[in-house]
């Protein structure tokens, strides 16, 4: 076979799933069983996921940086809760499709506007965004609780059976996986599609992509919509499984901790947002029981040798691993 | 003369500044055109370019293809009505594979770029066609390295690959050759005459060389402006050409 039918047979290939990609599904399934006092740590884990997800839609593939991605985190997570609070709506896959809406619809908003921009200009803009939600979120205390948020809110059993019982998080878990695993079936089709590799063309040269012809705004604004809508998803399942949603969904801890999560895994390349959310919230909980008031410090460390040792995360490491051993080989 | 225009200026004009680059620039390449634009350095050249593909609006006059008035359109909507260029210095998706980069050109041009449920693997159309362009380049044995590996004259291929993925009706051509190696510049002049011969090319190039071998009309630019147009037998003859520009190059 000549390189070039190898060079398109792996192309052709590329979408397929290897039997690896079983593995984290397999853990979150045993990890239910072998762990049923940690299923709220769990439960977080996949939440986070979820949205380190999302985020890599857009930085890792697109190549959009924001440090905003918090606010459609934070749109999902107000929308269920203002529908249960307020209007009674308190059934938790409707709440999912509504979240999704609203943080769809103001990415899609925002979006349109801000990715005329890029670099620095759309770094501070998308922060300015989260910043206006977060005070809006404060100010409107009518609606959002304010600065205390919206405690103890109740939701309705999943399906009508499965309720959310707010000492044991066996609902609440297998919910999240399975909007998880919903939600990466997605958002791995897009990355392995035509739309999926002119994102990466967007990435890679901007310039190059308008003079193939394709509509370069109208494919960032489309990625940034889907993945506002999924970060949206995310929002909206922490709200439902912690059964509180208040102003820190929409922080600048979030929307930095959510990167950092993704630097750390490796962005642009799915399974970074698995990786790098175990580690950061497994860090996170050992370091915070070892040194209660000076855990960011290690998270701060990590995240230093990572930035100059690894640029490719913990998964960029293994690819560095697995490139020198099949050349040696 | 008879026969259409492809592409056409009428009194174009810009300026950067106080620095004016196009001034009045009247220009018709025609259906099949083999076309060199030649000219010393800061002549305008890449910047005709960049109003031809809409990289750059002009301050004044208009750009037509095929009689229409393109000059308000956007350079993807050029690109899909036909005009496809390659740039002086490469532009390409350097961390994608060769494959990638001439398959993203012609996802755009069969109009499947957008396309999120089919996998792009599965695409035997849109492989098959980058398949047959990396081969006429004689880039196959590097169809599956990364670009930002390549030595810079096979990333000028891919540069030229990339343009012809777009099939293009009028391709502009910004110094193909420069950077490749003059073992390899022949694969490239292959690759312009397999073209159909409908497809309007025109070339910058400095290789003096090359241009009279490739071209039947040559359009030589100085200061922003026509300074002279013919057959190569005309240009090659033109006393006032040979002062400003080609005596120094053929001297050379």
């Amino acid at each position: 076979m000549s390189l070039g039918q190898a060079a398109v047979q792996r192309l052709a290939g590329r979408h397929r799933l290897r039997w690896w990609e079983a593995l984290p599904w397999l853990a979150a399934i045993a990890a239910f069983f072998a762990f049923p006092n940690h299923l709220a740590f769990g439960t977080q884990l996949l939440v986070t996921i979820l949205f380190a997800l999302s985020l890599d839609l857009v930085l890792g593939y697109a190549g959009i940086i924001t440090l905003g991605h918090a606010a459609f985190f934070g749109a999902g997570a107000y929308t269920v809760g203002m529908l249960a609070q307020h209007a009674g709506w308190t059934e938790p896959l409707s709440g999912l499709v509504a979240a999704a809406a609203v943080a769809g619809a103001i990415g899609l908003a925002s979006g349109y506007v801000l990715l005329r921009t890029h670099g620095l200009a759309l770094l501070m803009l998308t922060l300015c965004t989260m910043a206006l939600l977060e005070e809006a979120a404060n100010m409107a205390s009518a609606f959002t609780g304010g600065f205390d948020g919206m405690p103890g809110l109740r939701f309705a059993p999943l399906l009508g059976a499965f309720a959310f019982d707010p000492l044991y998080f066996r609902s609440q878990y297998v919910y999240a996986l399975v909007v998880l695993l919903a939600c990466f079936v997605l958002v791995r089709m897009l990355v392995h599609s035509s739309f999926g590799q002119s994102l990466t063309g967007i990435r890679e040269n901007t310039l190059r992509m308008h003079a193939v012809g394709a509509p370069v705004r109208a494919r960032l604004v489309t990625a940034y919509t889907i993945s506002a809508a999924l970060a949206g998803v995310a929002g909206a399942l922490f709200t439902q499984t912690t059964a509180f949603v208040n102003l820190s969904v929409l922080g600048l801890d979030r929307a930095a901790g959510v990167l950092i999560v993704l630097i750390l895994g490796g962005y642009g390349r799915l399974y970074g947002a698995f990786v790098g959310a175990i580690v950061y919230l497994l860090l996170e909980h050992l370091l915070a029981q070892a040194y209660p008031t000076a855990w960011q410090l290690g998270i701060g460390l990590v995240l230093i040798v990572v930035a100059l040792y690894a640029r490719n995360g913990i998964l960029g490491i293994a690819d560095a691993m697995r490139s020198r051993g099949g050349r040696a080989g | 003369m008879s026969a259409a225009a492809m592409l056409e200026t009428r009194g174009l004009c810009m300026s950067f500044g106080a620095l004016e680059v196009a001034r009045d620039l009247n220009f018709r390449l025609l259906r099949g055109a083999r076309h060199a634009l030649i000219g010393p350095n800061g002549a305008g050249k890449t910047t005709f370019v960049n109003l031809l593909t809409g990289l750059l609006a002009p301050s004044r006059g208009s750009v037509l293809l095929e009689g229409e008035d393109v000059t308000s359109l956007p350079q993807a909507k050029r690109v899909r009505r036909g005009i496809a260029r390659t740039f002086q210095i490469n532009q390409l998706f350097r961390g994608l594979t060769v494959l990638e980069n001439v398959c993203i050109a012609v996802s755009e041009r069969l109009g499947v770029g957008g396309a999120m449920l089919r996998a792009a693997g599965r695409r035997s159309d849109v492989l098959g066609e980058a398949m047959r362009l990396i081969d006429m380049l004689k880039l196959g044995a590097d169809a599956g390295r990364r670009v930002v590996e390549l030595p810079y004259g096979r990333q000028r291929l891919v540069e030229m690959a990339i343009a012809l993925g777009l099939a293009p009706r009028v391709l502009l051509l910004d110094e193909p050759a420069a950077g490749i190696p003059s073992a390899e510049s022949h694969i490239f002049l292959d690759a312009i005459a397999g073209l159909p011969g409908e497809i309007a090319v025109l070339i910058i190039e400095h290789d003096m060389d090359l241009v009279f071998r490739f071209a039947s009309r040559i359009t030589v630019m100085v200061s922003g402006a026509v300074f002279a147009e013919g057959t190569p037998a005309e240009i090659a003859a033109n006393r006032e050409v040979r002062a400003v520009y080609l005596g120094s190059v053929l001297d050379a």
